[in-house]
């Protein structure tokens, strides 16, 4: 639903009812639209929630020098894990910085353990209400500190909690990383959340990237859980695409090629049939 | 003949001054046949002393440059359009002084500037970047030097990001020694196919950047080399190859390269390990026709 912007989530949840999908996934701000008003339209349409995208304003960081930063953002993730269960949620998206902020304000060692800290607390707090937190790293213009897949299945470790896992989104693993398939494997168990999108953002099937050993890989792991499509405007201003500087193509368009595409993947790698 | 294969100061120091020219021994031992030197501080540079080394070495040098927000010939305020101007003149001048047959860079924009704008003020910015190196294009032709202007990805700039909008700019400015640069990084982030993006601006493409999707070294990451290479070679691609990284202590466009991390084992692992990659395809697919 991040993918629509500021349209109405009536009309959003209706598109990916009309196209098929099996789950939609949430922007957690539940200061602006309620689980209420969520749940009030996804009952209507039947369709279930797999995961909370979280938004890491600038007041949300988790490595902020700033301790009411820190503890401003720990309150709004344990707010979307509530939101989640309000909702039926098992995935909340966490990444430890400020999105577009990418420079450390003290040692990358400190902020690594503010992060490891503070991700702890969250997902102690997630597992026991039966949440994952899905730490997903992001590319460079975007962060400094978590960029790639290895990065992420060190901090996951180092927090060492079962509330918590990896989060591979293959749009930024196509700046970052030098395997995909590779990575994922490497992630095996720990492997949370799923984002697709292709290597320019759009629909997959619009860049270059080659999903079928992506998604033979995401099954091999035997990862369980939802992949979900984020595709996102070629913009750089991530706050200004997201305030409604959409394209039309991002809306009936990919939502009906990014599915019809990815189920022809599996269904040549054999793991869906029909 | 075979393409001539070069190497950024990007990857040997920053911002690269007289002190450094030393360095083209170690570029020249690889077996590189160009070096390119970005003009980051005009003030540390000598145009004969960089020529004087570079014969001393047997290379070639190719110029770009760096377009910091002070740089911008598409800005606003007039008087900073014309410090873009004034800068790239300056570049010009090294060009011709050193023999490289153009200058190269995302020219158009200070590097960094990514908003999202009204149609109109694209519009706008779109016609200042025509303006301004239209200026600097007529004055080039006076020095017999190009300008190879360089789409840069998303977060870099907001207003040429693929090679079809580096055509439209370039046709808009209409002059014979304005092409592109093209660069494997920022085409694997904006492109949808590497080898019609070619195809389609072959006229246009006076230069080549070859830099691995993480700007790591060329060939151990996920960019389609051989799709890059065959499509140069159908357009019959007979200019340079330059491998260019970025150092992490790089200073005039840090934030725009967002280079936070080491990306290959070592600066110098990956000038060599690049150079026998570009090499053998280049010879492979280019070499022979």
């Amino acid at each position: 639903m991040l993918v629509y912007g500021t349209e109405s989530i009536e009309i959003g949840i209706a598109r990916l009812s009309k196209f098929g999908y099996d789950f939609a996934e949430i922007v957690g701000e539940p200061e602006q639209i309620t689980a209420k008003q969520y749940s009030e339209v996804l009952n209507r349409f039947n369709m279930p929630v797999s995961s909370i995208v979280s938004i890491y304003s600038p007041e949300r960081d988790l490595v902020s020098s700033n301790p009411a930063i820190r503890a401003n953002t720990i309150k709004y993730i344990k707010g979307n894990i509530d939101f989640a269960v309000a909702l039926g949620a098992k995935i909340v998206t966490l990444t430890p910085t400020a999105c577009m902020k990418i420079k450390p304000e003290v040692s990358i060692e400190q902020e690594w353990e503010w992060a490891v800290q503070g991700a702890r607390e969250a997902a102690q707090y997630a597992f026991d209400n039966g949440v994952r937190l899905a730490l997903e790293p992001w590319n460079r213009y975007e962060t400094y500190l978590v960029n790639r897949l290895d990065q992420s299945i060190q901090m996951v470790d180092d927090i060492d909690n079962p509330g918590v896992g990896v989060m591979a989104d293959t749009f930024h693993m196509s700046i970052e990383d030098k395997d995909i398939p590779a990575a994922i494997r490497k992630a095996g168990a720990r492997l949370a959340h799923v984002h697709l999108a292709d290597s320019n953002r759009a629909a997959p099937g619009e860049g270059f990237l080659d999903f079928g050993p992506i998604v033979q890989a995401i099954s091999d792991v035997n990862y369980e859980g939802v992949c979900s499509f984020e595709l996102l405007p070629a913009a750089g201003d991530i706050w200004g695409v997201l305030s409604g500087g959409k394209a039309p193509e991002f809306l009936d368009p990919y939502t009906e090629s990014s599915i019809k595409y990815m189920k022809n993947i599996e269904k040549n790698l054999g793991l869906i049939h029909g | 003949m075979a393409n001539k294969i070069g190497l950024s100061t990007f990857v040997l120091a920053s911002p690269f001054s007289n002190e450094d020219l030393h360095l083209m021994s170690k570029v020249k031992d690889i077996g590189y046949d160009v070096i390119e030197i970005c003009i980051e501080d005009p003030s540390k540079l000598s145009a004969e002393l960089m020529a004087s080394a570079a014969e001393k070495h047997g290379l070639e040098i190719s110029i770009c440059g760096a377009f910091g927000p002070d740089r911008d010939v598409s800005h606003e305020n007039s008087s900073i359009r014309e410090k873009g101007i004034d800068y790239l003149i300056t570049c010009v001048d090294f060009a011709a002084e050193v023999g490289s047959s153009f200058v190269s860079g995302p020219m158009y924009s200070a590097t960094g500037k990514a908003r999202l704008l009204s149609t109109e003020e694209r519009k706008q910015q779109f016609n200042w970047a025509v303006e301004s190196l239209g200026i600097v294009a007529k004055y080039a032709q006076t020095r017999k030097v190009g300008l190879a202007i360089e789409p840069l990805n998303r977060f870099e700039t907001d207003l040429i990001n693929t090679l079809e909008q580096g055509v439209a700019l370039c046709k808009a400015i209409n002059l014979p020694n304005v092409g592109l640069l093209i660069d494997t990084f920022h085409m694997h982030i904006e492109e949808k196919s590497l080898s019609s993006a070619i195809e389609d601006a072959a006229p246009y493409i006076f230069h080549v950047q070859a830099s691995e999707n993480d700007r790591g070294t060329p060939g151990k990451g996920q960019v389609r080399w051989d799709e890059m290479f065959m499509a140069l070679s159908k357009i019959d691609y007979k200019g340079q190859i330059v491998i260019e990284s970025f150092l992490p202590t790089v200073k005039e466009i840090a934030k725009a390269v967002s280079a936070w991390r080491p990306v290959a084992a070592s600066m110098d692992s990956l000038a060599i390990d690049g150079y026998e990659f570009i090499n053998s395809n280049s010879i492979k697919y280019l070499s022979g026709k």
